[in-house]
């Protein structure tokens, strides 16, 4: 494993060459073990990595971590995100059978859930063929670390005409004391024709140890089918997040997806869509919000290869302190997706002259009857809008509060999950509480 | 209640309000006219505090309190109200929850007990059919998508909900169709009251017609240069503002 000197990459290296648990594919995993083997961690001279350093998450050195004591009354306020979920817990990378809800594992009229060491036959393959067909690339090392090094996950499957009812809720919490902690969950979503689920994946921890979190994730979604997924991320400052999400979506299928990253030390999350058929959808929202040294790195590709898909995509960003953000959007257009609707928006928030958003959208366009719009914006808060909340008897800090709430809201009042929507806003709004201060 | 003597106000060092007196008393609805460029919307958005106004002489006090040294949300708590010329748009941020906030906030400097949501909703929906407003206009985000008149009808709305012993009108007529000017006045006659003042500022004497001032001021150049009672309004629509600049300039 040349080029390799750091920590992390020592530490990798040692479990590519060791004998750790087995997850759940043995093909898929020495495949990913293999391309680890030779493969090289992406320094900021990568044109992919530029603005996001690696340093932190390189210096750690995972090892046997003690799990922390884990406050019901903190598990029970993740759950009022969500509270009538199937409720699914994985504590410390393990499956919590005490926190999860039982009959989410049974299979549901049409709907099952399986942890992926547990998967089989038919259930295998499918979560396989999933995978294989991702559009995850061979250099994408943290997909690798996470097929490789994955020791739990799960493979949920709607079944043909399933109109799903009651959403999933997916809670990954650590509670590590003293070393570093490494988990890597890898979970499989595949949608049956006309068919429609919804997904809540949400990460938490509340542990002094350092802890990386290398999650890859793979959806397929057949002709008419959909599914609402949304992404929740707030661990605390000590977490390093690195994800991976590829989606491919047929013909008449409709893929949206929220992610909120209101936390963390570094959260990179790298979001892959694309269509196989025509007549696909795509709607991608998503809020970071930052403060003190936090980065937050959202990267999305949409890939139009049939006419008649549209994506819609709309990210918001507000940075406090030294925070930093990366947004960086590619939308391709193939030569034959003629028709194709795409629009992209990135609009971004700083709160304090050291905070510091990068921002790239891109159009790439091979056809040429499309309609594409992309556009970014970086700036404050509006100074007349926030003299006209001032004029009506509200103080300065109060009225950029609101402001800044409003800024938000205008991505999460798309939540079409009312607890969630509650949820997700009361977090933002008490992040802002924190971290807004009246400027003098 | 509004004592304003001597005021000079400058933006970016040009001289804008150039020694500008003025005494409303509790009660009063005094008029200011004048032409565009003459310093009207200046001296509302000083009296509000807005931010970008240099003042180099003069005072101003509200109800014995130095107005210039307060903050424009501590002028609205002690009952100060400006309506907008332009009402502006805050996307995501709810026209009722912003009301419902913005009184709260002045009924606590008052000391008094804030207004849960169901004695709000009761006093805003009475305030309504008073400018006639829509119910759903309550629902969307501050002036987000509203007609001109909607919003300054919006204005309105407010100032009767926020109860205001000094309120400010910039320009409200402008923009306005014969109805919406109506609607708007009739919002202003029915809250007003011996104890309440307006300091109605307009370019055209036909506000005048639904509001009718105690007094008209004539704003130029910075300076009053003519007061009178409501007859000098229709005697400025009926002549036009230039014999009384020639007149300000032969004595000057």
């Amino acid at each position: 494993m040349a080029h390799l000197t750091n920590n992390f990459s020592e530490w990798v290296n040692q479990q590519v060459d060791g004998d750790s648990p087995f997850a759940f594919s043995e093909a898929l995993r020495s495949a990913s073990l293999s391309k680890l083997a030779t493969g090289v961690f992406p320094t900021r001279k990568d044109e992919e990595w530029k603005y996001t350093p690696l340093a932190d998450l390189f210096d750690s050195k995972p090892g046997e971590e003690t799990a922390g004591v884990l406050d019901t009354e903190f598990i029970r306020s993740l759950k009022q995100a969500m509270p009538s979920a199937h409720t699914i817990v994985f504590l410390n990378g393990e499956y919590s059978e005490e926190y999860s809800d039982s009959r989410a594992m049974l299979e549901d009229s049409g709907l099952s859930i399986s942890r992926l060491p547990q998967l089989e036959g038919t259930a295998l393959k499918l979560a396989e063929d999933t995978i294989l067909k991702s559009t995850l690339t061979d250099d994408n090392i943290f997909q690798h670390i996470a097929l490789g090094l994955s020791q739990n996950g799960l493979f949920i499957e709607v079944k043909k005409n399933v109109e799903c009812q009651t959403p999933i809720h997916v809670i990954y919490i650590s509670t590590a004391r003293g070393v570093t902690a490494f988990t890597s969950p890898v979970n499989v979503i595949r949608v049956s024709s006309n068919s429609h689920l919804k997904v809540v994946e949400q990460y938490a921890s509340l542990g002094e140890a350092t802890v990386i979190t290398v999650p890859a994730s793979y959806v397929q979604l057949e002709d008419g089918a959909g599914l609402d997924y949304y992404k929740i991320g707030m661990e605390n400052a000590k977490t390093n997040h690195i994800c991976n999400t590829s989606v491919r979506v047929a013909g008449s299928g409709t893929f949206r997806s929220h992610q909120y990253l209101l936390g963390s030390n570094l959260t990179r999350s790298n979001l892959e869509v694309s269509f196989t058929g025509p007549g696909a959808e795509a709607v991608l929202r998503g809020v970071y919000l930052g403060d003190e040294k936090q980065h937050l790195d959202v990267r999305t590709y949409l890939d139009h290869a049939h006419p008649h898909c549209s994506s819609d995509q709309h990210f918001r960003g507000i940075l406090n302190g030294h925070s930093r953000g990366v947004f960086n959007g590619l939308v391709l257009v193939r030569e034959h997706a003629q028709k194709t609707d795409a629009q992209q928006s990135n609009k971004n928030l700083l709160l304090s002259r050291d905070a510091r958003i990068d921002t790239k959208p891109q159009l790439e366009i091979f056809a040429d009857d499309v309609k594409c719009t992309h556009g970014a914006t970086v700036g404050e808060l509006d100074s007349d809008a926030l003299f006209y909340l001032q004029s009506r008897g509200i103080d300065q800090k109060d009225a950029t509060l609101m402001l800044t709430r409003a800024f938000a809201a205008e991505v999460t009042q798309e939540i079409d999950i009312d607890s969630l929507r509650t949820y997700v806003q009361g977090k933002i709004a008490a992040s802002l509480d924190e971290i807004v201060i009246p400027s003098v | 209640m509004l004592s304003i003597k001597n005021l000079q106000v400058s933006v970016e060092g040009k001289p804008i309000l150039k020694g500008l007196n003025l005494e409303v008393n509790p009660g009063e609805i005094h008029a200011i006219m004048g032409p565009n460029g003459s310093g009207k919307s200046t001296l509302a958005h000083v009296l509000s505090g807005r931010e970008g106004y240099s003042v180099d002489a003069g005072s101003a006090q509200y109800k014995g309190l130095d107005l210039l040294e307060m903050a424009p949300e501590i002028r609205a708590r002690e009952g100060m109200f400006l309506a907008f010329q332009y009402p502006i748009e805050i996307p995501g941020v709810n026209n009722t929850s912003f009301l419902k906030k913005a009184l709260n906030e002045i009924r606590k400097h008052r000391g008094e007990e804030e207004l849960d949501a169901i004695d709000f909703l009761s006093l805003i929906k009475k305030q309504m059919k008073l400018v006639e407003m829509k119910e759903e206009l309550l629902k969307r985000p501050v002036n987000q998508g509203f007609s001109g008149g909607e919003k300054k009808r919006n204005e309105i709305l407010q100032m009767a909900v926020l109860n205001p012993t000094l309120a400010i009108l910039d320009e409200t007529d402008s923009g306005l169709d014969i109805d919406a000017l109506r609607i708007v006045a009739g919002g202003v006659n029915k809250l007003r009251s011996p104890n309440n003042s307006f300091v109605v500022i307009t370019h055209y004497q036909r506000l005048l017609d639904y509001i009718v001032p105690d007094f008209v001021h004539v704003l130029s150049n910075g300076q009053i240069i003519k007061s009178g009672t409501k007859e000098l309004a229709l005697e400025l629509e009926e002549r036009g503002y230039d014999w009384l600049l020639e007149e300000a300039e032969s004595k000057a």
